[in-house]
């Protein structure tokens, strides 16, 4: 691979690959607010500016210019080097650069830093980006230095209302344009602009038009300072209050990748910031799928039930128990969610092998929308992983023809969520769901299962990529994972079973995939 | 320099020995003892009573240093408390009566006795504050928590919250009285008997204030 110098740092690139991309593959930051990685570069923050030392023997670039001799307080002449942005550049063989070594770097950045804070209306206090916010960053990196404006500060346009998901500020606003580009080159729906030129330079949204489609959180997820704050998270939280899991997207079947945000004092989640993931939904997410952390907490399940009834649940195991207990273990119908995690599911296909039931179906929420950047019109997040454990299992609806012909009578299901609306009444139904829906609604003893956010699971795209997926809340209520509440109701129903931790349940999971044939996409 | 510390015991120098009485009878029956002990708050008793009568009796209160009675009729009489006492919050208000508060959360970060829970809110439609400001829909402070630190105070950016009231938290009988609630902190004053502070402030939907909308571009 070829190399050129950062700095005395040799840091490989690939041919057409730009100087600020490739150091930051190798994990050195050259500052930077209008670049990023999943967008073009047009180069206008003047932040990443760097000096390219010349070839041996040539003669650098040198720009006149007049430097203030402090001592004399008198202009001077004075040359220094053309500084080129290191977003745009292209990086070529034995290429020697300096950034933070340079005297002429350090100090345009101190100059950009000062000119982007000219005008800014320091609201930190009220800004929710404070905390994450790279002019505060680079502020502290890069020029500790005081203003040194004595006027008002130009004032612009305050809380601009984008649309349904966005406002804007423009006193905050650097005017990077990234959220211009993943506008246009993203969502591939142009909507926003520029309006005026110098101090009055502000983004718009195009005449006639509000902010939205479904992509617009992630504007807000690229502003690096606090211009474009999302209605959902605003003023909710503070970013230095909250901690990180690691998760997936329960939205749909793609299974993105996110920060799940959660504030541990309350055992509340209060957004999604997308992962970087390259093979699966790289820098983006949808709104959907971004604001469907709320799921951590709406429609939940936390208490047992028993007859529709809140219950605690030795009382619901004790009621489960006796609801199975004339019939054979053999003909009880076992339902898989697309909605649980591998480990759930493998739990309920143990316990169905102790049965030895052959009656498997699967269920999962019904088909929405799609489009073709990342959203699935499966929105399920586990499809490919239940079809994949239980590949004889039969839709949800084969289930309900035997239940009204009178073939099955009890019924063992996990998830409450379903496509199907009515579940026919009559049934001996054991539910073990996080969330609420139409099998919950129709069970006769209902068991709480806490959702992803609250257990770590194994998800799998419909593409097949395996995703785990970290616990960040504590369980809710009487909650416990859906491969707890398996074992507990087990017990509870007189058969033994294998599993009592989660490390027990991945290894022979890992162990009964293996045996499979790679899943299709 | 390294610090050490003494392997033993610090000598007798500034001890003082003191013999201790043998169990004897006059000890033991505890009768001579308690005539002396009466006798000094007796002597203590006329003393007063002297200068009660002739009214020279020194000021508790200001001359508490002074050789004299050190003790006061608390509650009726109070020691000055010095300018910079740390006493019971307040939140201020701006001219209009509102919270100067807008919800940073800057004090509850400082705050280390995490004693302060806030709850930010936005101004409703049709405010002339809508969409430029927070402000607490709850600020609650638990007054048992607190350490008087004065941390909170001294991370505000807005001169919202202070500690000038003077006033120091008074026994109740349950503890969720010590927990004061917005109305309450916004209802204490400075010394003087005023809810703002003397540090003015302009903000977007102030009268002060450049217009920030599109309406009114600044030029």
């Amino acid at each position: 691979m070829p190399m050129f110098k950062l700095d005395g740092v040799d840091i490989p690139f690939e041919p057409g690959e730009t100087l600020i991309s490739a150091a930051a593959k190798k994990g050195i930051e050259i500052p930077h607010y209008c670049w990023h990685p999943g967008l073009s570069a047009p180069a206008n923050c003047r932040m990443c500016l760097v000096e390219i030392l010349p070839k041996p023997g040539m003669r650098p670039l040198m720009l006149d210019v007049l430097e203030l001799d402090s001592k004399t307080g008198e202009y001077k002449p004075a040359q220094k080097p053309k500084l080129v942005p290191a977003c745009q550049f292209p990086a070529a063989e034995g290429l020697e650069v300096k950034a933070d070594t340079s005297p002429h770097v350090v100090q345009a950045r101190k100059a950009v830093q000062e000119s982007l804070l000219l005008n800014h209306p320091v609201d930190c206090p009220i800004c929710d980006q404070s905390g994450e916010c790279k002019l505060q960053d680079y502020w502290l990196e890069h020029g500790k230095f005081s203003k040194r404006l004595r006027d008002e500060p130009v004032h612009k346009p305050k809380a601009v209302v984008f649309g349904p998901t966005m406002v804007y500020d423009a006193e905050r606003c650097v005017l990077c344009t990234r959220c211009i580009r993943v506008m246009g080159e993203i969502a591939k729906d142009p909507v926003l602009g520029m309006r005026e030129r110098g101090n009055l330079n502000e983004i718009s949204v195009a005449p006639g038009r509000q902010l939205d489609g479904h992509y617009t959180l992630m504007t807000e997820h690229v502003c690096p300072v606090g211009a474009l704050t999302s209605q959902d998270f605003r003023f909710k939280a503070r970013v230095w209050f909250l901690r990180t899991a690691s998760s997936v997207c329960q939205g749909c079947a793609t299974g993105c990748n996110a920060h799940l945000d959660y504030d541990p004092r309350y055992n509340k989640a209060f957004r999604y910031r997308p992962r970087e993931n390259h093979a699966v939904n790289k820098y983006w997410m949808c709104d959907e799928g971004m604001l469907s952390y709320r799921q951590a907490h709406e429609g939940r399940i936390t208490e047992a039930r028993v007859n529709g009834k809140t219950s605690t649940v030795p009382a619901a195991l004790e009621a489960a128990a006796k609801l199975f207990e004339g019939g054979a273990r053999a003909s009880i119908a076992v339902v898989f969610s697309a909605q649980h995690s591998l480990e759930d599911n493998w739990a309920l296909a143990e316990l169905a092998n102790t049965f030895g039931t052959t009656l498997r179906f699967w269920s999962g929420k019904g088909d929405g929308d799609q489009d073709a950047i990342l959203r699935h019109a499966d929105k399920n997040p586990n499809t490919a992983g239940v079809r994949g454990l239980v590949p004889e299992a039969k839709p949800l609806s084969a289930l309900l023809e035997a239940v009204q012909s009178g073939t099955v009578h009890h019924v063992l299901a996990l998830g409450g969520m379903t496509a199907e609306a009515i579940i026919p009444a009559g049934i001996k139904l054991i539910t073990v769901a996080a969330h609420d829906g139409s099998l919950a609604q129709a069970a006769t003893v209902l068991l709480p299962a806490t959702s992803w956010a609250e257990q770590s699971g194994t998800y799998v795209t419909a593409k097949g990529v395996r995703q785990v997926s970290e616990k960040a809340l504590e369980p809710l209520g009487a909650s416990r994972p859906a491969w707890e509440q398996l074992a507990a109701l087990g017990k509870a129903l007189g058969v033994e079973v294998s599993w009592t931790k989660l490390r027990a349940i991945r290894s022979q999971l890992t162990a009964s995939l293996s045996e499979q044939a790679p899943l299709a996409s | 320099m390294k610090r050490t510390f003494p392997k033993h015991y610090p000598t007798s120098i500034n001890a003082v020995v003191v013999s201790r009485a043998e169990r004897d009878l006059p000890v033991q029956s505890y009768i001579p003892e308690v005539v002396r002990g009466v006798g000094v708050s007796m002597k203590h008793f006329f003393i007063n009573l002297r200068d009660m009568l002739q009214q020279n009796r020194p000021d508790p209160v200001t001359e508490r240093l002074d050789p004299g009675i050190s003790t006061i009729s608390y509650p009726e009489q109070k020691r000055p408390y010095p300018d910079r006492f740390r006493g019971l919050h307040r939140l201020t208000t701006r001219a209009d009566g509102s919270p100067r508060c807008v919800a940073c959360f800057c004090c509850s970060t400082a705050c280390p006795a995490q004693c302060i829970f806030i709850e930010a809110g936005e101004y409703a439609d049709g405010d002339k504050r809508r969409g430029y400001e927070k402000y607490p829909v709850k600020f609650v402070i638990d007054e048992l928590r607190c350490i008087f630190c004065g941390f909170c105070v001294e991370a505000c950016p807005c001169d919202a919250i202070r500690m000038d009231t003077g006033m120091h938290a008074v026994p109740y009988d349950s503890r969720d009285q010590f927990i004061y609630p917005k109305d309450t902190l916004l209802k204490f004053t400075d010394r003087a008997g005023k809810t703002q502070t003397e540090n003015p402030r302009h903000e977007p939907g102030d009268a002060s204030h450049p217009g920030v909308n599109r309406e009114h571009p600044h030029y």
